[in-house]
């Protein structure tokens, strides 16, 4: 994985017009990136009469209701839940049946190996699959059904790809000695593999779960019942609802959006391991 | 690559372990994507248990020919067209710009990268709900801004025109982070040796760009072209959380998705899930992304043919 902290060898920080350049374009620059976030958090601590008055005042005293009164009046605490449930089985499937389709694809452990790998490569331009999916689901009897909606999430093939690079940087010559040993396929996998891919590992399932965590259309689509709906859909409603209440939308928006500020400060580099995993390569 | 886990039934347990993965991908995306070139074909809809019928080319037909509504089509394609260059031009300058800022060891240097990227991670709902606060035309953070000036904006509830750019600024705004963590992992590849010759050759700032960085982020150049340029064609959940689907702001990816799923007034009611004619919608999405891309793809070899040779 790409480390992206600054190369140490430049030279000596030292003032020059070009430096203040850059710093006067950097901090244009995040006050652009910055002012619809800041705005959010200010909002979401005024009153509806204070921001009518004034969007962007900063609120005269802070309070807590905004986020108590969102809490209350939608059902914020299960679509938490129902998120965290569908992000955490789609990706435990698909982190343990991905693993074992990318050493065998990188290893060539199975015949067609070549032509099964270029089916994942070209996934980023084949249609979209939506209707087809839909279709499908509703055949199977899995619309508005939690299981169907999570089978949608069950592949990646960004993923596989990711898996399949790094597996073989890792030297043939491990097998051998694997082999020696005369370890069954699966332990092989599973304790010899698997630990030495954990970056790699770490890096696919941060992304997938992010997908997941994220996904809009999809929950649109299949999920119509307010029991089922992801923290997404959840806050469309709301948001349909009391679109006008900009204080305690914000207050809202804000109950999500905190804690995956933690989260990507936490996985920064896994997160960004895995957008730049094989981009740079030749 | 020989195998050394055994012979005979031994030898199976890689197959019996690629398969539920393998077939997971088959049914649930491959094949489905796959067929959506037979519906396009038939006249499905979204109810169960409904006949479906074989109308050969008539959904093209359709989709090209038919009367205003395929006029809207041909718009909507040219704004996809529209907003895919307007996205990957200033996308791919602002992430190549900022990138070779961060890289030059400047202080707060962390901060800027972590600020740039965030919206990335917090996908399109968020994304979304947070600039439409911030454009609320009526006494909204940037209206209350912009009257201090005496001007006035419409934003996204405004005419289609300045509601679409706006979607095009958010677009940006969220995936520059994308652009400039590639590049920014492209020019640490660039050892510093090569720099300090072009110095000592006296190359100015603006030669060791030309001659140097440019050239040597070819595999960054690349990905972040072929990324942007097929991200941004597919690309209208911003459309679906700012805006909704409005005369005058469709792109091809978000036609698809309301005339199979019936929300082409905005609401699910009275409407008919076309899904044959949404899958015809989507392969004539398909075929412009495969034109784009493979010509994309071209022109990227014979530019990196050009610099090698």
């Amino acid at each position: 994985m790409t480390t992206l902290a600054p190369s140490a060898s430049r030279k000596k920080p030292r003032l020059s017009l070009a430096r203040l350049t850059a710093y006067v374009v950097l901090i244009a620059l995040s006050v652009i990136y910055l002012a619809p976030i800041a705005l959010l958090v200010i909002t979401s601590l005024k009153t509806l009469p204070e921001f009518t008055r004034d969007a962007i005042s900063l609120p005269k005293s802070i309070g807590i209701d905004n986020f108590v009164e969102a809490w209350n009046k939608a059902n914020f605490a299960r679509y938490l839940l129902n998120t965290a449930l569908y992000t955490a089985v789609s990706t435990v499937i698909f982190v343990i049946s991905g693993t074992f389709l990318a050493v065998a694809i990188a290893r060539r452990f199975v015949r067609g190996s070549g032509a099964l790998f270029t089916l994942f490569l070209i996934a980023l331009f084949l249609p979209p699959a939506l209707i087809p999916q839909f279709q499908l689901i509703l055949r199977l009897g899995l619309y508005n059904n939690p299981i169907g909606y999570v089978m949608l999430f069950l592949v990646n093939p960004i993923g596989i790809v990711i898996l399949v690079n790094y597996i073989r940087t890792i030297p043939i010559e491990l097998d051998e000695a694997a082999a020696l040993e005369g370890v069954t396929y699966i332990r092989y996998v599973v304790q010899i593999v698997l630990p030495l891919i954990m970056p790699a590992i770490a890096t696919v399932a941060v992304l997938h779960a992010l997908g997941v965590w994220n996904e809009l259309i999809l929950a649109t689509i299949y999920l119509t019942k307010a029991d089922y709906y992801p923290i997404t859909r959840g806050l469309i409603v709301f948001n349909g609802i009391y679109g006008n209440n900009w204080p305690v939308l914000a207050a809202a928006v804000m109950m999500i959006a905190a804690p995956m500020a933690l989260f990507f400060i936490l996985m920064q580099r896994y997160i960004i391991g895995g957008v730049t995993a094989g981009a740079v390569k030749g | 690559m020989r195998y050394l886990f055994g012979g005979g039934t031994a030898r199976l347990a890689p197959y019996l372990l690629v398969a539920p993965g393998l077939l997971l991908y088959m049914v649930v995306a491959l094949g489905p994507s796959l067929a959506t070139v037979v519906f396009s074909f038939t006249d499905a809809s979204g109810l169960p248990r409904l006949p479906v019928h074989f109308v050969g080319l008539d959904n093209y037909k359709e989709f090209l020919t038919l009367g205003a509504a395929s006029k809207e089509n041909m718009q909507a394609l040219v704004r996809t067209l529209i907003f895919c260059v307007g996205v990957t031009a200033i996308q791919f300058t602002f992430g190549l710009f900022v990138a070779i800022l961060l890289n030059q060891g400047l202080r707060g240097t962390k901060f800027f990268r972590t600020l740039f990227f965030f919206p990335v991670i917090l996908g399109v709902t968020i994304q979304g709900l947070m600039w439409s606060l911030f454009l609320y035309p009526i006494g909204g953070p940037l209206a209350t801004v912009l009257s201090w000036f005496g001007l006035h904006s419409e934003f996204l509830g405004g005419q289609p025109t300045e509601a679409f750019i706006w979607v095009m600024v958010v677009q940006i705004w969220a995936n520059m982070g994308i652009t400039m963590v590639i590049f920014l992992a492209g020019l640490q590849t660039i050892p510093d040796e090569v720099f300090e010759a072009a110095r000592i050759d006296g190359a100015g700032r603006w030669q060791m760009f030309r001659r140097v960085t440019w050239p040597l982020l070819t595999p960054a150049v690349n990905t972040n072209m072929v990324l942007t340029i097929i991200g941004s064609l597919q690309a209208w959940g911003l459309f679906f959380v700012l805006i909704g689907y409005r005369p005058g702001t469709q792109v091809l990816g978000y036609l698809v998705f309301a005339t199979a799923f019936g929300q082409t007034t905005g609401s699910t009611a009275g409407n008919t899930f076309r899904q044959g004619y949404g899958a015809a919608a989507g392969v004539m999405l398909f075929l412009l992304v495969l034109a784009i891309g493979i010509t994309t793809q071209y022109l990227l070899r014979r530019r990196e043919a050009r610099l090698l040779g």
